[in-house]
């Protein structure tokens, strides 16, 4: 039985009400203790513990970096009609007709799996063995805000909770001291909170953001987590705010009773907390691996190295944001210029390739989730028969590695061109789905009751890819 | 055509479902048993192939997507959601062969991987032989919960309104009121007696807190506690409390949760409300007002259609249909359609909650699976806001809404008309001072002068300038990406820097120039095309702009002189951002004649400061004054003329809201609620379980939302009073008599006192729909002055109010009250609240940049704060007011550790604290512990928190520190966040 994490009234006023003198209080409060609570048990025996979102907000182009398509090297340069989904949407009869632009960047074989993949990202291509490529993603959403909000939430237009909080609303938070999901640098754009959002979940089940997109990297941390008070200063605040609330606890009343809970966490968050996203404390050569104090990838090389300490620490679902604080164009957002993909791709690669290596040297990667994408791909010709690439949500590469997926593995087609899924689709429901499966949830039994139904991440559709399972 | 025709579906909602073209009933040809050969074939060849691949989502055992069942013949011959999956003996017009071939996009079946040629070849010749099929009992598995029509017309919220007798009770020294005599019944019945009546100074606090959002002053419980007749007293109170201005702050709040009011919209690009505060001040003056909620309701739905007896009401009535425009739009969908058909839905779905406590919207892909709420009644709806405009525009990459100009007085009129003049004034002498300072510059620089006057000068001879000559930011055909072959010329010499590109006239639609500008800083840019016109031209050379707000294509004519200065053609005004992906694509798709491209420039639309780098050095005297400095100097000054002309200019004042659609009538069924699958146009009309109460008809002159007011506002609209009656019960009880208020349907939950609810709600009526008179007689009923405590375990939940509950404070009510104590809060009533938005064009990347940027400083009521849906005010979010997309008739109180670490150490708290303190420190020390009790909690320390307070206040430090820690701890305590 673990002791009741609360002062009861009487004991609280029988060690304050006479002064603070010699209170040992924060001692007291402070200490670790496992999860207290019961947890809610899984559906299915779990193949993961966690996950780590890594999101290249604006869609990356999938046949410039992990689907090779010869035949847009043979049509280079040609004039081809093909069904923009623009053209349709905009209801046009005839399809245009668009140039097809060739990957600018080189593919080759990899590893012992024999994956093709380009030059884009040079240090992931190193890892193939250990990413399973879903080649055969599609989505909904042509514009990025519907299409980012339905990665987020399995929900374009509808206000739904995001998925880092079905998994804790159906799993529970591992660690006491921290919030079970944590979105690292998001967005206020395209939808912004919403794709961190508890929506009408329960409110500890909301996603906390470490800073925003655009954000010096000093804002990267919890909020409100310093002290503002030297430290015996506030410790004093703290124990009489702790005898007020303990004064006022009326017995037996469960609310009451989790607001001197609350205080007891945050004294413990704020201790602890700080600790753990910590860069300082890691080796010059882990901070080395995720490509720390480096020009171009120091920025994500720190959220990625954070992204790890606090996995290791628990935290159920860490996101982390290549994005920018802007309402337009996304990072990845190469409507013009596809050369500034090697700008966008040489800031992430080596970070991410840090963080499999280093996951995988910890023996985290077998029960860590890594999930690598964006809100959809590329159009494989130009866009206007310019230089750059539009949105494409019809058929986009996703990649998945640990947590009991596949390694080594390609799963699924687009056709020739790379431009539409066409063989074993997978659908965004579907991969959140496999997702649930492998963190042991069924998501089809992950429910919750809201306005006289029950909701589901994956709404009324979804499948489990069982071909992507280790 | 599109290599995959046929219309495309991007409707997560929807499944796969084919059209319903060419289809009627094929039904069953085979009556008789089937002969040996056919069952062989049958259980050989077809049934390995239904079982394996498409039972998995087309049997009652498991699944029936698209409303289609393939495991037994009856379930095939019905077919789907869209009639029959095949005809038999004819593969060519059977859905299912359609969907198993992927001939379109929108129909392949299965959905993740095609069958394979054999397996499509024996559906083909089962069907060609008359599809015989041996499994003639149709499977189980029921499709629809829903109730009837005729059952929902007596279920409880959808019978009519009844004024049952006031119920006799045994302890008739209790009741007060006939709301007492219902709750005491009831408890009587339940074995269950009242609690106590709260102490005097616990009722002031709640009626204050209820009654405005702020707790009482210090006088007004000095008064209560001085009253020899405490009741008497708390009803002056109370009177006082609902004739205050600080009423209508507090319950428009209530209803603005309702109107799920934000001051942006949220999803996909949040764009800036910045006239939303409109609404939020009529429906704040409205409850002030103590406006009928018949009327209320009138004014939200169809106030612009209403009559107005004069400005004022005008006025007031447009702003109200605020509440049919501040949805979680995403304005920005690519299928315009389908936005249109978002907007409606959010609409109906507001409406259906705020109003009706329905949840219609599930109705939008099928009839309602629980409640008696077809499909037919949500498109019979759906047609009143498909005649109603909304949205500005339906082309627009990013689409915005409707405003309309609010009256004026005459003299204000005027003076918009005055100002307006002197603005285009100040702007043409503004601009012919620069032409001017341009001229000198080319002169000094040796440059030829850039012609100025139109009509241009003939195109030849012209001549060649350097990109300098040009302001703002430019690019060079040079600069710009060339794809396909381009040549340059300087044939005709009135080009810039080295000549310009042309397309030969050949390889059309193969040929474009993309230029990537780089701004330097944000803003509005007008963009020029500079080219050589001449009669061999296109016509119609497709200028593509790709702006911070989307992107917008121009046609431009090359066939003849540009109009500006015989060098340039304005494409339009657009909002580039600094680091934003912009850029312009000029290609040769489409045209015929020869594309000629020289420069792009972008001139800034408003450039506020003039040039200042000579204006500040003094002028030697001995020099003859330098004329470009002159000029300069002479443009600084134009340039803040015009900014404070435009600065001061009378705003012409608009507001959010809705008009009559340019056609209006009827629309059609969206089978699966997708936009594209028209199946039968319904009449406009009312949900059937409730009916027609006073026979509206619909015509095409009108949207039909004047009849939609009327019935939602009926007295006989069974839903509407109860439901709103039991809002106001909601508000100020905690919990409800139906304790899902926005959820008066079938998986609502029942009223536990359903006469009362109908007591109150045709009392409601009869006193002419006053939300005060209700408050009133609620709030001076006896049972709303019982003690608040922890609800016993017999009836753990209260639902018999045996006692009070004891509720968390919103966070409004949490952040009023630090500023009430603080002595800090600003009590300004209404008018616009965010910083920057007058500035800042509603639907530009500027309005987003206000809501990202946004620093929360003002220290008004919480009402006031800036309610964006992106960038919440940090303690709202904290306090369980995050989520502002959906109507709210209830808050969350949840309990979670950054609120504890928001009270410990959010600059926000503290510096409130410190200002407690020292608000204080100004008074006699023996009142200070006493007062700072009084002010946040409504009452004096208990010992042993006066004696934990002393002794930290004991501790040596500066005093105002330890208050401060002492302020902090109180406004961090269980008594200042909880209401007894």
């Amino acid at each position: 039985m673990i002791p009741s994490p609360f002062l009861s009234r009487r004991t609280a006023l029988h060690r304050f009400g006479c002064g603070f003198g010699s209170l040992a209080l924060a001692g007291l409060l402070g200490q670790n203790r496992p999860a207290t609570g019961s947890q809610p048990a899984p559906h299915l025996p779990p193949k993961a513990k966690r996950v780590i979102f890594l999101f290249m907000a604006g869609g990356v182009s999938q046949v410039d970096s992990f689907d090779y398509k010869p035949a847009l090297f043979q049509h280079d340069g040609q004039m081809r009609e093909f069904a923009d989904l623009r053209a349709l949407q905009r209801g046009e009869k005839t399809a245009p007709k668009f140039r097809v632009m060739k990957p600018l960047w080189e593919f080759k074989q990899r590893g012992q799996s024999g994956l093709w993949t380009s030059d884009l990202f040079p240090s992931i291509a190193g890892h193939m063995d250990d990413i399973c490529l879903l080649r055969s993603m599609h989505t909904e959403g042509v514009a990025h805000g519907p299409a980012t909000l339905f990665l987020h939430t399995g929900a374009a237009n509808f206000i739904r909770p995001s998925m880092g909080s079905w998994l804790l609303y159906g799993l529970g938070s591992e660690s006491e001291n921290l919030p079970g999901f944590v979105s690292i640098g998001p967005s206020l754009g395209n939808g912004g909170p919403r794709n961190y959002g508890n929506a009408f979940l329960p409110a500890r089940f909301q996603g906390t953001a470490l800073g925003r997109a655009g954000a010096p990297l000093k804002e990267i941390a919890f909020r409100n987590i310093s002290a503002s008070r030297p430290p015996e200063a506030a410790r004093r605040q703290f124990e009489l705010q702790q005898v007020l609330n303990a004064e006022q606890l009326e017995p037996g009343d469960t609310q009451l009773e989790a607001v001197l809970q609350s205080y007891e966490l945050a004294w413990r968050m704020q201790s602890h907390a700080p600790n753990v996203v910590d860069i300082q404390r890691e080796s010059a050569a882990t901070r080395a691996l995720y490509g720390i104090d480096e020009k171009g990838t120091d920025d994500f090389g720190r959220k990625c190295l954070m992204a790890r300490q606090l996995s290791e620490s628990g935290v159920r679902f860490v996101q982390v944001n290549y994005a920018l604080n802007s309402s337009s164009n996304p990072a990845w957002d190469q409507h013009s210029n596809m050369p500034q993909h090697a700008v966008h791709a040489q800031a992430v690669d080596k970070p991410i390739a840090g963080l499999l290596a280093d996951l995988k040297a910890r023996g985290l990667l077998k029960d860590t989730i890594v999930w690598w994408g964006g809100e959809f791909g590329r159009t494989p010709y130009a866009e206007k028969n310019g230089t750059g690439r539009d949105h494409n949500p019809g058929g986009f590469t996703m990649w998945v590695a640990g947590g009991g997926f596949r390694p080594g593995h390609s799963h699924g087609a687009t056709d020739e061109f790379g431009h539409y899924a066409i063989e074993d689709k997978v659908h965004m429901h579907d991969l959140h789905a496999t997702l649930l499966h492998q963190l042991g949830l069924d998501h089809e039994k992950l429910t919750y009751r809201h306005d006289g139904r029950d909701y589901r991440l994956t709404d009324v559709h979804g499948d489990v890819v069982r071909d992507i399972l280790a | 055509m599109f290599p995959q025709p046929h219309f495309f579906r991007n409707s997560p909602w929807t499944g796969f479902l084919p059209t319903l073209s060419g289809l009627c009933a094929g039904v069953a040809l085979h009556a008789q048993p089937l002969n040996p050969a056919d069952t062989e074939f049958f259980e050989k060849m077809v049934r390995p192939v239904l079982d394996a691949k498409c039972l998995e989502c087309h049997s009652p055992a498991k699944k029936v997507k698209g409303g289609l069942s393939l495991d037994s013949k009856p379930g095939w011959e019905k077919g789907g959601d869209t009639g029959p999956a095949l005809v038999p003996g004819n593969p060519g017009e059977s859905l299912l062969l359609k969907a198993v071939h992927w001939a379109d996009r929108d129909l392949q079946m299965p959905p993740k991987k095609k069958l394979s040629d054999a397996e499509i070849a024996v559906l083909e010749k089962w069907i060609q032989m008359g599809a015989p099929d041996p499994r003639t009992e149709p499977g189980t598995g029921s499709r629809s919960t829903a109730m009837s029509m005729e059952a929902g017309r007596s279920f409880w919220s959808y019978a009519p309104l009844q004024n049952p007798p006031v119920p006799a009770v045994r302890n008739e020294a209790w009741p007060r009121t006939s709301i007492d005599r219902f709750l005491l019944a009831r408890m009587e019945k339940e074995g269950l007696a009242p609690a106590p009546d709260a102490e005097p100074s616990v009722l002031a606090r709640r009626l204050s807190l209820q009654l405005t959002g702020l707790p009482p002053t210090l006088e007004q419980l000095d008064q209560v506690a001085a009253a020899t007749d405490p009741r008497e007293a708390l009803a002056h109170l109370a009177d006082t409390l609902l004739a205050s201005p600080q009423f209508g702050e507090a319950w428009g709040r209530h209803w603005l949760d309702v109107a799920r009011f934000a001051e942006s919209s949220g999803g996909g690009r949040t764009l800036l409300f910045k006239d939303a505060w409109r609404y939020r001040d009529y429906v704040v003056e409205s409850y002030n007002a103590d406006r009928p909620f018949d009327v209320f309701i009138r004014e939200q739905i169809a106030g612009d259609l209403l009559p107005a007896a004069d400005r004022d009401s005008r006025t007031r009535q447009l702003c109200a249909t605020g509440f049919l425009a501040i949805g979680p739009t995403i304005y920005e969908e690519q299928d315009k359609q389908r936005l249109r058909f978002d907007v409606i839905d959010e609409q109906i779905d507001t409406l259906g909650k705020a109003f009706l406590g329905q949840t219609l919207g599930c109705a939008r892909c099928h009839d309602h699976k629980f409640d008696p709420v077809s499909q037919r009644d949500y498109y019979a709806l759906a047609g009143i806001f498909a005649s109603t405009r909304t949205l500005s525009n339906y082309t627009d990459n990013v689409v915005s809404w409707v405003t309309q100009p609010l009256p004026v007085e005459p003299e204000i009129s005027r003076r918009i008309e005055v100002e307006s003049r002197a603005i285009a004034d100040a702007e043409q002498e503004l601009q012919s001072l620069k032409n001017r300072l341009a001229e000198l510059r080319d002169r000094k620089a040796g440059i030829a002068k850039l012609p100025e006057k139109k009509p241009a000068p003939p195109l030849e001879p012209g001549v060649a300038l350097p990109l300098s000559a040009l302001h703002g930011v430019v690019l060079d055909d040079q600069d710009a990406k060339a794809v396909g072959e381009w040549k340059t010329s300087t044939f005709f010499p009135a080009y810039f820097g080295t000549g310009y590109l042309h397309d030969h006239n050949r390889e059309k639609g193969a040929k474009s120039l993309t230029f990537t500008p780089k701004f330097p800083k944000s803003g509005s840019y007008e963009v020029r095309l500079s080219f050589p016109g001449f009669p061999d031209r296109a016509r119609n050379v497709p200028v593509h702009i790709f702006h911070a707000m989307g992107d917008t294509t121009v046609h431009v004519d090359q066939n003849k002189t540009p109009e500006i200065e015989g060098r340039f053609v304005s494409l339009g005004t657009f909002f580039f951002e600094k680091d934003g992906d912009s850029y312009v694509i000029v290609s040769n798709e489409g045209t015929s004649g020869v594309v000629c491209v020289d420069a792009l420039q972008f001139l800034p639309a408003d450039e506020k400061q003039g040039p200042k780098t000579t204006d500040t050095s003094p002028a030697t005297p001995n020099d003859a004054p330098d004329p470009v400095a002159a000029l300069k100097s002479a443009i600084a000054r134009k340039e803040s003329q015009l900014s404070k002309l435009r600065g001061e200019r009378f705003p012409v004042p608009v507001t959010m809201s809705v008009r009559e659609e340019d056609t209006r009538g009827d629309t059609a069924i969206r089978i699966r609620g997708d936009v594209r699958q028209a199946g039968k146009t319904v009449p406009r009309g009312f949900p059937g379980v409730i009916g027609n109460l006073h026979a509206a008809s619909f015509d095409s002159e009108h949207s039909g939302r004047m009849a939609l007011a009327d019935w939602l506002s009926s007295p006989k609209n069974p839903l509407t009073a109860r439901v709103y009656v039991n809002r106001v019960w909601t508000w100020l009880f905690g919990t409800g008599i139906v304790r899902t208020p926005d959820n008066f349907a079938t998986t609502g939950t029942p009223p536990t006192h359903p006469e009362l609810l109908d007591h109150l709600a045709s009392r409601f009526i009869e006193q002419g729909w006053s939300t005060k008179k209700l408050v009133r007689e609620i709030v001076l009923s006896r049972a709303w002055q019982q003690v608040a405590r922890t609800p016993a375990p017999t009836d753990p939940e209260n639902r018999f109010f045996s006692h009070m509950n004891r509720r968390r404070l919103d966070a409004e009510q949490i952040r009023d009250g630090i500023l009430s104590l603080s002595g800090q809060l600003d009590p300004r009533i209404g008018g616009p609240n965010i910083v920057g938005a007058a500035d800042a064009a509603a639907d530009s990347g500027d309005a987003s940049k206000v809501e990202f940027g946004y620093v929360f400083t003002d220290v008004r009521r919480s009402l006031y704060t800036p309610a964006f849906r992106n960038n919440r005010l940090e303690l709202f979010a904290a306090f369980d007011f995050g989520d502002i997309n959906t109507p709210v008739g209830q808050r969350h109180a949840s309990t979670v550790a950054p609120q504890a670490l928001f009270f410990l150490n959010h600059p926000f708290v503290l510096e409130q604290a410190r200002a407690a303190a020292n608000r204080l420190l100004a008074e006699p020390e023996t009142e200070r512990l006493g007062n700072l009790f009084r002010r946040a909690l409504s009452r004096l320390p208990t010992a042993a928190e006066a004696r934990a307070c002393s002794s930290l206040l004991s501790l040596p430090m500066p005093p105002a520190e330890a208050w401060a820690m002492v302020a902090q701890s109180i406004i961090g305590c269980i008594d200042f966040r909880y209401l007894d």
